[in-house]
């Protein structure tokens, strides 16, 4: 069975091999920003016979205060960048099994960069796809 | 069972369940054509079946596990082995028949991909011998 809450979990941890930025697996009520929440956005069954293969599409959301722009474009900077000690990517394919829980996972891309309200306040925000296979 | 979608076909080589590496399971049975035109045929080509063959194509996920598709199949390449195709199922019934006969693992592909895609591989084995069709 595919431990979907293990899965968000592990691609949590990663994330935390960050430093500074707050992680959580389920998206919370009142965020404190900067931190990356991971969400499940769909999944893609029967990718062989007898549920052999089925991908997970997760998404990592990464919300940073807009205090002063030009610092939160240079965060969110850093966290899309393909390499270095802040990048979204790095981290989570630090460990590609997730914790043992998968046969592989890749940052597919970033998808979206922008502006998020929460609770009357705007944040920066990106968002990337992870392709999760298990 | 009648229509039905395709999720569950149970592959076996050389009683290996290849099953869960493999997205795509076809087997084809031939028939050479043997023809007999001659001046009475009208004008038309006139053909007779001739020996009988079959092609078992299979879409592999790269797989170097122990009991996965990559590691089962690369020792092989050269002999002639037993396969065992059940459509839509794991047991064999009417509705889920068993085909099942011998193929030549002549060719493997050990590595294929390209970036960001998933390692996958396919295969045509032709098959060596009668290809038998059970319901029970």
């Amino acid at each position: 069975m595919t431990d979907i809450t293990a899965l968000r979990q592990a691609i949590a941890t990663n994330l935390a091999t960050i430093p500074g930025l707050r992680t959580d697996s389920e998206v919370p009520d009142n965020p404190n920003p900067p931190v990356a929440i991971v969400q499940l956005e769909g999944i893609d069954y029967d990718g062989a016979m007898q549920q052999g293969l089925t991908t997970l599409m997760f998404k990592i959301i990464v919300i940073v205060s807009r205090q002063s722009d030009r610092v939160s474009q240079r965060s969110l900077n850093d966290y899309a960048s393909q390499n270095g000690a802040r990048s979204i990517k790095i981290a989570v394919e630090s460990d590609r099994s997730l914790n043992g829980n998968a046969m592989d996972c890749r940052v597919q891309s970033l998808t979206s960069v922008g502006s998020l309200e929460l609770n009357n306040t705007e944040y920066s925000a990106i968002e990337f796809s992870v392709a999760v296979y298990v | 069972m009648a229509k039905y979608v395709v999720t569950s076909q149970s592959v076996t080589i050389n009683a290996v369940d290849l099953s869960a590496d493999c997205a795509r399971a076809e087997l084809v049975i031939n028939s050479a054509d043997v023809e007999t035109t001659d001046f009475s045929s009208g004008g038309f080509v006139e053909l007779q079946g001739g020996l009988k063959s079959g092609v078992l194509n299979l879409d592999f996920h790269a797989d170097y596990a122990s009991g996965g598709a990559s590691e089962t199949l690369e020792p092989l390449v050269g002999t002639v082995v037993p396969f065992v195709l059940i459509a839509g199922g794991t047991s064999v019934g009417t509705d889920t028949p068993s085909f099942s006969g011998s193929v030549l693992i002549n060719s493997f592909t050990p590595v294929a991909g390209a970036v960001g895609d998933l390692a996958t591989f396919s295969v045509s084995f032709p098959t060596s011998g009668a290809i038998t069709k059970a319901t029970s």
